[in-house]
């Protein structure tokens, strides 16, 4: 499953939570450097327009989170009971 | 009225400082600034991209300086950031920062000169008009742009000293009081009242900003703790007689200068102590910060700048901002 299949997995009650989190996760990362510049370009086009918290918005957000902190996402989702979420994201690794 | 600026060093990558000014235009800053020194990434690259992502906040250079970058360079950089984000682009402009200009064996010499000349050659050539001129530091014969700027570009000028305040407010759109204490701001109005005199310019017209050293938190000492390092540079890079008006030990000072001089960060950051925060920046919760922000309106500015480091997590210290102190002076 792609993460954008995997973003419209998370029900709509969790997308602010998941997003505020996510991007928590994006910009506090050491590993902050390894972001493709494309994907940040993306993000921030949806920050810019309020969409972080939809399901395109937190399809990138998983995208960038994923390069930099997979652990720190499958975390994430474990905490957000999101147990199938991260059965497929583990898978990923 | 009041008006908000926040500072970003754009020793974070692009998108991370182009986030964080998405953030700051939606809560509501009025202006953005980012530093220019030549070992962070560049200023105008910067601004050119945060311009891309935002709509409404104006932003410029804050500051730049003509010892580094010629100021024919600075008119075009913001003439053609003007061009991507027309009306919102504001030209901040200052003597530079000592310790960067050491390190590629640049004087700041003629400080008062410099600006002033400066102040004129961005003004003409950011205006589209042909420059000649024979200054005392710039000799400009015939420089012009091959693009059209359709609207004037504000300048502020960046000052501390009794003379370069003064000539800011004489000759700028704006003055950016490097300070962070009543006291410092206080003092750098009554020569900020004396420059605009010699002009007949309105006090109330001009843009007096009190560019401060930043640090908001949940709590004092996670702010604190994030405030140390640039409290350590503001001290060793203090006059006497700023020191002294804060009784602040010349001695101690100077301790701290020696120890960021040879690289000793944890020797140098622990001589800071509670007096010298006090002195040179807005440090603790949201309640700490409106006091002290109050007291700076008091004696006379119009503008806060919430310069660097902003907080421990600067996206959380711009919401408690945007939730905690927005309220009091945005009504």
């Amino acid at each position: 499953m792609t993460l954008e299949k995997i973003a419209r997995n998370i029900p709509a009650s969790l997308w602010n939570v998941a997003s505020e989190k996510l991007i928590d996760i994006t910009l506090n990362s050491p590993n902050a450097s390894k972001m493709p510049s494309d994907l940040a370009k993306t993000i921030l086009y949806y920050w810019q327009r309020d969409q972080l918290a939809t399901e395109v918005g937190l399809h990138r957000l998983l995208d960038a989170s994923m390069i930099l902190e997979p652990d720190k996402t499958i975390s994430l989702m474990e905490e957000l009971g999101l147990s199938e979420i991260v059965v497929i994201l583990k898978e990923t690794l | 009225m009041i008006e908000l600026g926040i500072e970003f060093v754009p020793r974070d990558l692009y998108w991370k400082t182009t986030f964080y000014a998405i953030q700051a235009e939606k809560i509501g800053f009025d202006y953005l600034w980012i530093t220019d020194h030549f070992n962070n990434r560049n200023v105008y690259v910067s601004l050119a991209i945060v311009s891309a992502y935002t709509e409404r906040i104006k932003f410029g250079p804050g500051v730049t300086n003509p010892y580094l970058v010629h100021p024919v360079v600075t008119a075009q950089g913001v003439a053609t950031l003007n061009e991507i984000a027309p009306g919102r682009v504001v030209c901040g402009l200052g003597v530079g920062d000592k310790t960067t200009l050491q390190m590629v064996n640049i004087e700041q010499r003629k400080p008062l000169a410099t600006i002033r000349e400066s102040v004129h050659i961005i003004r003409e050539i950011a205006s589209g008009r042909n420059l000649e001129m024979q200054g005392k530091i710039f000799k400009v014969s015939g420089a012009k742009l091959n693009f059209k700027v359709p609207n004037p570009i504000s300048v502020f000028i960046g000052a501390q000293g009794p003379k370069m305040l003064a000539l800011a407010a004489e000759i700028g759109d704006g003055v950016l009081i490097n300070a962070s204490h009543p006291k410092d701001i206080e003092k750098a109005m009554k020569f900020v009242r004396e420059g605009a005199e010699k002009t007949d310019k309105k006090l109330e017209d001009l843009s007096i900003s009190a560019y401060t050293s930043f640090s908001i938190a949940s709590s004092y000492d996670k702010a604190l703790k994030t405030v140390i390092p640039v409290v350590a540079y503001i001290v060793a890079g203090s006059p006497e007689i700023i020191l002294d008006r804060h009784e602040i030990s010349v001695e101690l000072a100077s301790k701290i200068r020696d120890a960021i001089v040879h690289g000793q960060w944890k020797e140098a950051f622990s001589h800071v102590d509670n007096d010298m925060v006090e002195a040179f920046s807005i440090c603790g919760t949201s309640e700490t910060c409106i006091e002290k922000i109050d007291t700076l309106i008091k004696v006379g500015v119009n503008q806060i700048v919430v310069g660097s480091p902003i907080g421990p997590n600067m996206r959380k210290s711009i919401n408690i901002i945007a939730t905690e102190l927005f309220p009091n002076f945005k009504k």
